[in-house]
């Protein structure tokens, strides 16, 4: 993907790391809106595209 | 303005086969579960006319779609007998080459257009729900263009065009027009569907459906060959007047703004020809083919295309001169050409500035940004990406991702559901579609046949034939407008309108 559209997208700083700790993790909490949209296209059945077949219009 | 959209329908159908699909889209569109009429008068058809002024020997056709065809008829020979649903709205659904097909009725505002396009998503999505329930398999409509695997279907645009204007300033006009628009009126696809670019180009997105499925510049082809240009001529209208400019090389639009972005800016240009404006000679396209596909291609999206005397140009720039030319020429614009003139100019400053920021706007952002989206957290399995492109399609408002966007107020609308409700069952009240539609609803008993131009009615044993050619254009509305100031009966429509 074009860098114009990877810099426009939102993302989390980097915390810095602190002794003993295991490292980053990932944030607990997204916007809802985001994490309704995402689990809609999780349940989407990856073979639906490959499957779909039609016959050529105009 | 007087324009119409025609939607080719993808459908999945559970456990179908390609041959039998036909089968099983002609009973789709059977199980249409309310009042509509069943015969299309054909005889005012003729696809193989060109605009250039000739007759076109033969229309192109695929030989691995013709060898399903015979597979197809060898099971069921009627699969491709004709299927009509002439609706109380003016429009026409209908079954074309395995998909359902619906044609708005015609219209003269693009919130009347926005408004019956969205209608046919939910008639053909009842018809299927209706054939679901009765045959007791799973079926999914989708309004795109494509199914991946190098098949595509059409969304047609069509708009009135006074026949005097040169056919060779109609080209010049829209085929650089053409070529460009789709960097806002492009639906987003994931991939690429042609050998050609597989091997040699890696195409993750690109911003249209249908581009890359264009091989040729002028032509009366739709279906093997299609060219950038259709020259197909069946103005359905006084002939010796008007053409109907018909433009198949758009995308499928989930997107009501979009749909109106696209639709007001081509009548635009219509408008602008018919009022003079000529494309400047140096405008022409090198290579207009390539053109198209290069800018759908594009992922650094700089939309950079060779003009004829070689020099380079964005697409945004060629677009702007459309739009300069049509704020010189429609100063004190009003009504719909004022918000065409203002969201195209809004569009083509974000397009250079910030264009994911068109998310609410434009389909091919919105299907970016949830692609996007998943791929951060979930990772780029191709199957699923094309999967996840497909149900932006979904029209079903439950299961689509558009219609999930939607309901989170997350697109801009231009008509609300009860407009959309409404436009299923009412033609608009400025056009011809009011005098179909109200023959469908009230006098169907005794129609004989229908279509865009013509009514044949069998009234007390004598054949009528209303001839609604001349009701388009600025001559229509005195007529109509007179038939809605008195009682509207068959009688007086009779009457007031031309018949043979």
């Amino acid at each position: 993907m074009p860098e114009q559209v990877r810099r426009q997208l939102p993302s989390e700083p980097i915390p810095q790391r602190k002794e003993g700790d295991d490292g980053p993790r990932s944030p607990d909490v997204q916007p809802p809106d985001t994490r309704e949209l995402l689990e809609r296209m999780r349940r989407i059945d990856p073979r639906e595209a490959r499957r779909y077949r039609q016959r050529s219009g105009e | 303005m007087f324009f119409g959209l025609e939607t080719e329908y993808g459908v999945f159908v559970e456990n179908c086969t390609l041959v039998d699909l036909a089968c099983a889209v002609k009973a789709i569109i059977e199980s249409y579960p309310y009042k509509a009429f069943g015969s299309w008068d054909y005889s005012n058809e003729s696809p193989r006319r060109d605009m250039r002024g000739f007759y076109v020997k033969d229309l192109a056709v695929d030989p691995r779609e013709e060898a399903l065809d015979r597979e197809t008829i060898s099971r069921s020979p009627d699969a491709f007998e004709p299927c009509n649903k002439v609706l109380a709205n003016g429009g026409r659904l209908y079954h074309d080459h395995a998909h359902p097909e619906y044609s708005t009725p015609e219209c003269r505002t693009l919130k009347d257009l926005v408004a019956h396009d969205k209608a046919g998503e939910r008639i053909v999505l009842m018809c299927a729900k209706e054939f679901s329930r009765k045959a007791g398999v799973m079926v999914k409509v989708f309004k795109n263009n494509t199914d991946f695997h190098g098949s595509s279907y059409g969304t047609h645009e069509n708009y009135l065009l006074l026949r005097s204007i040169p056919f060779e300033a109609v080209a010049e006009a829209f085929i650089p027009f053409l070529c460009t628009r789709i960097i806002f009126t492009g639906a987003g696809k994931v991939g690429s569907e042609l050998a050609c670019y597989k091997g040699r180009k890696k195409v993750r997105y690109q911003l249209s459906q249908r581009a890359e499925h264009f091989d040729s510049v002028v032509g009366a082809d739709t279906q093997f060959h299609r060219p950038i240009l259709n020259t197909r001529d069946e103005p359905h209208a006084d002939e010796h007047k008007y053409r109907r400019l018909h433009i198949i090389a758009g995308d499928a639009n989930m997107s009501q703004y979009a749909t109106a972005l696209k639709v007001g800016t081509t009548a635009v240009v219509v408008e602008m020809l018919e009022n003079g404006w000529r494309a400047p000679k140096w405008l022409q396209l090198a290579n207009p083919v390539k053109a198209f596909h290069e800018i759908s291609m594009d992922e650094e999206m700089r939309w950079i295309v060779e003009l004829d005397d070689g020099k380079r140009m964005s697409a945004i720039d060629i677009q702007r001169l459309y739009l300069e030319a049509a704020q010189k020429m429609f100063p004190k614009a009003d009504g719909d050409l004022k918000w065409v003139l203002g969201e195209w100019e809004y569009v083509l400053d974000m397009l250079e500035s910030n264009p994911l920021g068109l998310s609410d706007r434009l389909d091919w952002v919105a299907k970016l940004q949830l692609i996007e989206m998943f791929k951060e957290t979930e990772g780029a399995d191709c199957d699923k990406l094309k999967a996840i492109d497909l149900a932006y399609h979904n029209v079903d408002l439950n299961e689509g991702l558009y219609y999930a966007l939607e309901a989170k107020g997350m697109t801009k609308r231009i008509v609300n559901d009860e407009e959309i409700e409404h436009a299923i069952f009412h033609p608009p009240t400025d056009t011809r579609a009011l005098i179909r539609g109200w023959l469908v609803t009230h006098s169907s008993s005794l129609l004989k046949s229908i279509s865009w131009c013509t009514a044949n009615l069998l009234v007390d044993g004598k054949r009528l034939k209303i001839d609604m050619r001349s009701l388009v254009g600025a001559d229509g509305l005195p007529i109509i407008e007179e038939l809605l100031n008195g009682e509207f009966v068959l009688e007086r429509l009779l009457k007031v309108l031309p018949t043979g």
